[in-house]
C-alpha cells in the first residue's frame, strides 16, 4: 500500500526484484474505454481492472469506475463500448476516479493489450490531476502474445498469427468473449490471456520479471536476444 | 474490493464474479447454498491456469489452502506407490477436488494432473471451513459432498463399494425417505391396557399420543410398556399418562438421517417423530436406520425380503429410484450402479416368482426361470421390459408332461402381470415365458439350439444370441447350465454362425464421422441427438458377446466378459481396459440422463444432445467411439468372409 506520504512527495524507486519468479508477482490487469484514440483531445470514459498474483486471477479484487470526461462524446466510440454521455452524466469526475485507481495498482505492474496507450492516457491523466508520474512498469500482452509466436510456441496458422486485437487471440485460447467492450470484462479477458502466458513463458525459458519486463515491453517489440534469458 | 464492488459508480454489473456464481450454480454442493453463504464462500476466491501435464497438486505437497473447482478442462487423479502410478480417477468440469482436506487431513491425498488446459476456481479453504461451522445448512451440503467417494475406498476393489455406502448413506437418505408413515395414534385419556391392546392391532411398536388440536404430545413404546408396567407391577387400567414419555424429539421429514441418529444418540431414544410443513408425518427408530445403515442400499432388498404379497411389493419398487439418486450422488461408478441395481431387480422379481409359487401348488418338476436381455447381462438401468423364460426339467412320462405344460402356462402368465404390477412392462417381441415358445422342457430347448445354430436365419442368429445372455434368476440353475453346454457346443468352430454374430456386431458403426461434431439422428423428433444405447452401448455389448461366444465364455455381463477374456482373447487383451472405460463412462452418462428424465417426470430414453456435454465428456465419448470402431474394423478383418 502506498501511504499519503509517499503519494505527496513521489513514491520511493520501484522495488521489483528482477530476478524473483514471475510467478510471484503482484499484477493489475488494466483496460480503459476512451472517447477516441487522439491522446491530444480524447478522454477516459472508464477504467476496468483486476488484480492477478502470478497467473492467479484474484476474481473479487477488480476496480471498475465510469468517468464524467466532460467533454463532448465523439460518435463512433459510443457504439464501440456502450457507454453514452448518460451514463457517465453521474458518474464521479476525473480526479476521484484516478486517486482511487493509484491506490487500487500500489506498485504492481501493469498487464494490458496495447498497454502503451493505457499507460499514455493514464500517463496523462494522473499527471495532470496529481502531477505526479505513473511510474508502474507495465507489460503488453500483444508483445507478450507475438514474442511466444516468435518462438513457435504456439502452432498455428498464419492467419491467426497476423490478428492481434484481444478478441481474436481470446477466442484462440477459448476464453469466452461474449460480453466484452466495457472495460473491466476486457481488462479479465487480458488477465485469462496473460494467465495462459505465464506457463508458456516457463516453458520457452522466461521464468524471471526481468525477462517478462523485457519481452512484455512493446518499444522493444517484444524482442529479445537469444542469451538474455535468465536460465540460460 | 468489496464483493460485487458496491462502490461502483452506477448500476454496472459485475460479470466478473456474476461468471463464477453462475458456474458455481450448477456444482454441487455449492448450487445449493443460499445466496448469501455462496457469497461468503467465494470470498478471495481465485483462478489459476494449468497447462496440460501440469501439476496441480501433489501428495505431501504444500498443504494448499485451496479447494479446486475445475473451470475448464479435467484431471487425473493419481496415487504413487513405490514409482508406480496408480490411477484413481479422473475429474471433469464442474467436480471438486480437495473435499477431503476440509474434514481434517491438510495434505491432498492423492497427485492432481491436468490432463488437458485446465482452469480451476480455487476457494479459500478457510473461508469454507467457516462456514461450515457456522451455517448448519451448508455444514450438511458439504458433509454430504465430501462423502462422495473420493475417500479411500475408490482405489479399493468395487466390491468395497457396497461397505462404505453403509456410513454414506446416513449423510444422503433424507428422514423422510425411510421413516414409517403408517403411525399409531390415540388420544391420551385411554388406559395401558387400552393402549398395549391398540398396539398389537396396529402391530407397532409405539403409540403416539395427540392433544385435543391432534398435535403429539407424547410417546409409549414396547420398551416403555415392559420397563414401567410390567416390571413394575403397575395397574393396567390407569391412565396411560401415568407411563407416557412426554418429552418427544422429532426431526423433519427433510432432514438427512445422520441428524436423526445424532438425536437419538443424545437424548438415549430410540424413536423420532417425523414432521413435515409443521404436521405429524410419520416415525423414525433406530430400526429403520439399522437397517439404512447396516446392510443398504441392501435395506431396500430387506424390504423386498419381508414383504408377504405382490401388492406389499409395489410401494418398494418405486423406491428402487432413490437407490439411483444415492449412488448417482455419491458418484459411483456406472459398473457399480448396475451391479447395485441389477442386485435388487433380481430380488424383487425372485421376490414375485417365489410368492406366485406359493399361490400356486409346488411346481411338478424342477424349472429354471431365466432372463435375457439388458436383464440377462445384470445391465439394466431404469426397469426395463421383462424378457424371461421357463426351462422345465424332462418329464418322466406323458402324464406329467401334461401336468407341467399346465402348470407353466398358468404360473408363467401369473408371473408376467405380477411383475407388471410391481413396474416391469411386457416384452412387445413376447419373449416370455407366457408365450408357450418360451416356456419348455430341456430336451425341447436342445432342439431350439441345435435347429438355430445349423441353420443361422437372421432370427435364429438373434435367438441364438438372446439366449445367450441368459442367467437364472429362479429355480433349478442346472437346467440353464445344460442347455449353454449344449448351446455351445454347437457354437464353437461354427464359422458361418460366428459370422453371422459378427455382422450382426458391426451394424452399429459409432459417429466419428467428423472430427469435432458427432453424427448424430438426421431427421426425426430426434434430429441432432445422440442415441447413446445404439450407437455406444450396443456395439460394445455386441462385440463382447461375440468374443464371449467364440471362446464360450458363460458369463453374460458384458464388463464381466471383457475382464475374463482379457488374458485369452487376442483382440480384448489388447483393448480390454480402454473398452471397460468406454463402456463404463457410455453407460454412465446414459443412467445420468435417463435419471434426470424420471427426476423431471419424462420417461426416460437414450437420446442425449450433445452439444450439451461439456468437452471433457465429449472428448471421452469421442475416443469411446474410436476404441469401438477399431475393434469393429478387426472384425471385419476377422471375418471379412462371412460378413455380408
Amino acid at each position: 500500500m502506498v501511504t499519503r506520504m509517499e503519494r505527496l512527495f513521489g513514491r520511493p524507486k520501484e522495488k521489483i526484484r528482477r530476478n524473483a519468479p514471475i510467478t510471484s508477482l503482484a499484477f493489475v490487469s488494466v483496460d480503459l474505454e476512451l472517447t477516441g484514440l487522439n491522446e491530444k483531445r480524447d478522454a477516459i470514459v472508464s477504467i476496468g481492472a483486476v488484480k492477478m498474483t502470478g497467473g492467479r486471477i484474484l476474481l473479487s479484487d477488480f476496480f471498475y469506475r465510469l468517468i464524467n470526461p466532460n467533454i463532448p462524446f465523439r460518435g463512433p466510440s459510443v457504439t464501440i463500448h456502450g457507454i453514452t454521455p448518460s451514463d457517465v452524466h453521474a458518474s464521479d469526475g476525473m480526479e476521484t476516479v484516478v486517486r482511487e485507481f493509484i491506490d487500487f495498482c500500489g506498485d504492481d505492474v501493469i498487464i494490458g493489450h496495447c498497454v502503451e496507450i493505457d499507460m499514455a492516457f493514464l500517463g496523462r491523466d494522473i499527471r495532470k490531476l496529481t502531477g505526479r508520474r505513473f511510474r508502474n512498469k507495465s507489460v503488453d500482452t500483444l508483445s507478450v502474445y507475438k514474442w511466444l509466436l516468435s518462438r513457435n510456441y504456439y502452432n498455428m496458422d498464419n492467419t491467426l498469427t497476423k490478428n492481434s486485437s484481444l478478441y481474436e487471440i481470446a477466442k484462440y485460447f477459448s476464453i469466452p468473449v461474449e460480453i466484452s467492450h466495457n472495460a473491466i470484462m476486457d481488462a479479465y479477458i487480458t488477465a485469462q490471456l496473460f494467465q495462459r502466458f505465464i506457463p508458456a513463458l516457463q516453458c520457452c525459458g522466461s521464468q524471471q520479471i526481468g525477462d517478462l519486463l523485457r519481452i512484455g515491453n512493446p518499444s522493444k517489440g517484444g524482442v529479445i536476444v537469444s542469451g538474455e534469458f535468465s536460465n540460460f | 474490493m468489496s464483493l460485487y464492488g458496491t462502490s461502483f459508480s452506477r448500476g454496472c454489473v459485475v460479470v466478473i464474479l456474476d461468471e463464477v456464481v453462475l458456474f458455481l450454480r450448477k456444482v454441487p454442493p455449492f448450487q445449493f447454498l443460499s445466496d448469501r453463504a455462496l457469497k461468503g464462500a467465494i470470498k478471495g476466491i481465485v483462478s489459476e491456469f494449468y497447462p496440460k501435464g501440469s501439476v496441480i497438486a501433489t501428495v505431501g505437497g504444500p498443504g494448499d489452502e485451496y479447494l479446486f473447482v475445475i473451470r475448464k478442462g479435467g484431471a487425473k487423479r493419481s496415487l504413487y506407490r513405490e514409482g508406480e502410478e496408480t490411477l484413481v480417477d479422473y475429474r471433469g468440469e464442474g467436480e471438486v477436488i480437495g473435499y477431503l482436506s476440509l474434514f481434517g487431513e491438510d495434505v491432498p491425498w492423492t497427485n492432481i494432473t491436468a490432463i488437458d488446459d485446465t482452469i480451476c476456481y480455487l476457494l479459500r479453504k478457510d473461508r469454507i471451513k467457516g462456514l461450515i461451522d457456522t451455517d448448519d445448512e451448508a455444514r450438511k451440503l458439504f458433509s454430504k459432498s465430501f462423502l462422495h467417494p473420493l475417500n479411500k475406498n475408490a482405489v479399493k476393489d468395487a466390491q468395497n463399494f457396497t461397505y462404505s455406502c453403509g456410513e454414506k448413506i446416513l449423510f444422503s437418505t433424507r428422514v423422510g425417505d425411510i421413516a414409517m408413515r403408517n403411525l399409531a395414534t390415540a388420544p391420551q385419556d385411554i388406559s395401558i391396557r387400552e393402549a398395549a391392546r391398540l398396539m398389537t392391532q396396529r402391530r407397532t411398536g409405539s403409540l403416539i399420543f395427540l392433544d385435543a388440536a391432534g398435535a403429539p404430545i407424547g410417546i409409549v413404546t414396547d420398551s416403555d410398556l415392559r420397563d414401567k408396567v410390567v416390571s413394575q407391577g403397575r395397574d393396567v387400567n390407569e391412565p396411560v399418562s401415568t407411563v407416557m414419555t412426554s418429552s418427544i424429539h422429532s426431526v423433519d421429514a427433510g432432514d438427512y438421517c445422520y441428524e436423526a441418529v445424532l438425536m437419538m444418540i443424545k437424548n438415549n431414544v430410540h424413536h423420532l417423530i417425523v414432521m413435515k410443513e409443521q404436521r405429524l408425518w410419520g416415525i423414525l427408530t433406530n430400526h429403520d436406520l439399522m437397517l439404512l445403515q447396516g446392510t443398504s442400499p441392501l435395506a431396500i432388498v430387506k424390504d423386498i425380503e419381508s414383504q408377504s404379497s405382490v401388492n406389499g411389493l409395489i410401494p418398494v419398487s418405486g423406491k428402487i429410484n432413490g437407490v439411483y439418486n444415492m449412488l448417482l450422488s455419491d458418484g459411483a461408478r456406472a459398473g457399480n450402479v448396475l451391479r447395485i441395481i441389477t442386485e435388487i431387480n433380481d430380488r424383487l422379481v425372485r421376490k414375485v416368482i417365489t410368492l406366485t409359487e406359493e399361490d400356486l401348488s409346488p411346481p411338478p418338476v424342477a424349472y429354471a426361470w431365466i432372463v435375457f436381455g439388458s436383464e440377462g447381462r445384470k445391465e439394466q438401468t431404469f426397469k426395463t421390459d421383462q424378457d424371461n423364460a421357463v426351462i422345465y426339467g424332462d418329464p418322466a412320462d406323458e402324464l406329467e408332461a401334461q401336468a407341467a405344460h399346465d402348470y407353466f402356462a398358468r404360473f408363467s402368465v401369473l408371473v408376467r402381470d405380477n411383475l407388471l404390477k410391481v413396474g416391469f412392462p411386457p416384452c412387445p417381441g413376447n419373449y416370455m415365458a407366457s408365450n408357450p415358445i418360451w416356456r419348455q422342457p430341456l430336451k425341447t430347448w436342445k432342439k431350439y439350439a441345435a435347429n438355430w445354430t445349423a441353420t443361422p436365419s437372421s432370427k435364429a442368429v438373434l435367438n441364438t444370441v438372446t439366449i445367450f445372455d441368459s442367467r437364472t434368476i429362479n429355480g433349478d440353475e442346472s437346467l440353464l447350465t445344460a442347455f449353454r453346454e449344449h448351446l455351445q457346443s454347437h457354437i464353437t468352430g461354427n464359422r458361418l454362425l460366428l459370422g453371422n454374430v459378427a455382422s450382426l456386431s458391426i451394424k452399429n458403426a459409432p459417429p466419428i464421422g467428423f472430427l469435432k461434431a458427432f453424427v448424430v439422428e438426421k431427421s426425426g423428433e430426434h434430429k441432432d441427438m445422440l442415441n447413446l444405447k445404439v450407437k455406444g452401448v450396443a456395439p460394445i455389448v455386441d462385440l463382447a458377446r461375440l468374443f464371449a461366444l467364440e471362446k464360450g465364455v458363460g458369463i453374460t455381463s458384458t464388463l464381466k466378459r471383457i475382464e475374463s477374456l482379457a488374458d485369452t482373447h487376442s483382440i480384448v487383451k489388447e483393448y480390454a481396459e480402454e473398452l471397460i472405460h468406454a463402456f463404463e463412462f457410455i453407460m454412465l452418462l446414459r443412467i445420468q440422463h435417463q435419471f434426470e428424465k424420471i427426476r423431471r417426470g419424462l420417461p426416460p430414453d437414450n437420446f442425449i444432445r450433445p452439444d450439451k456435454l461439456t468437452n471433457l465428456q465429449k472428448r471421452t465419448v469421442r475416443e469411446a467411439f474410436q476404441i469401438i470402431s477399431k475393434i469393429q474394423g478387426m472384425v471385419i478383418e476377422r471375418y471379412r468372409e462371412m460378413i455380408w
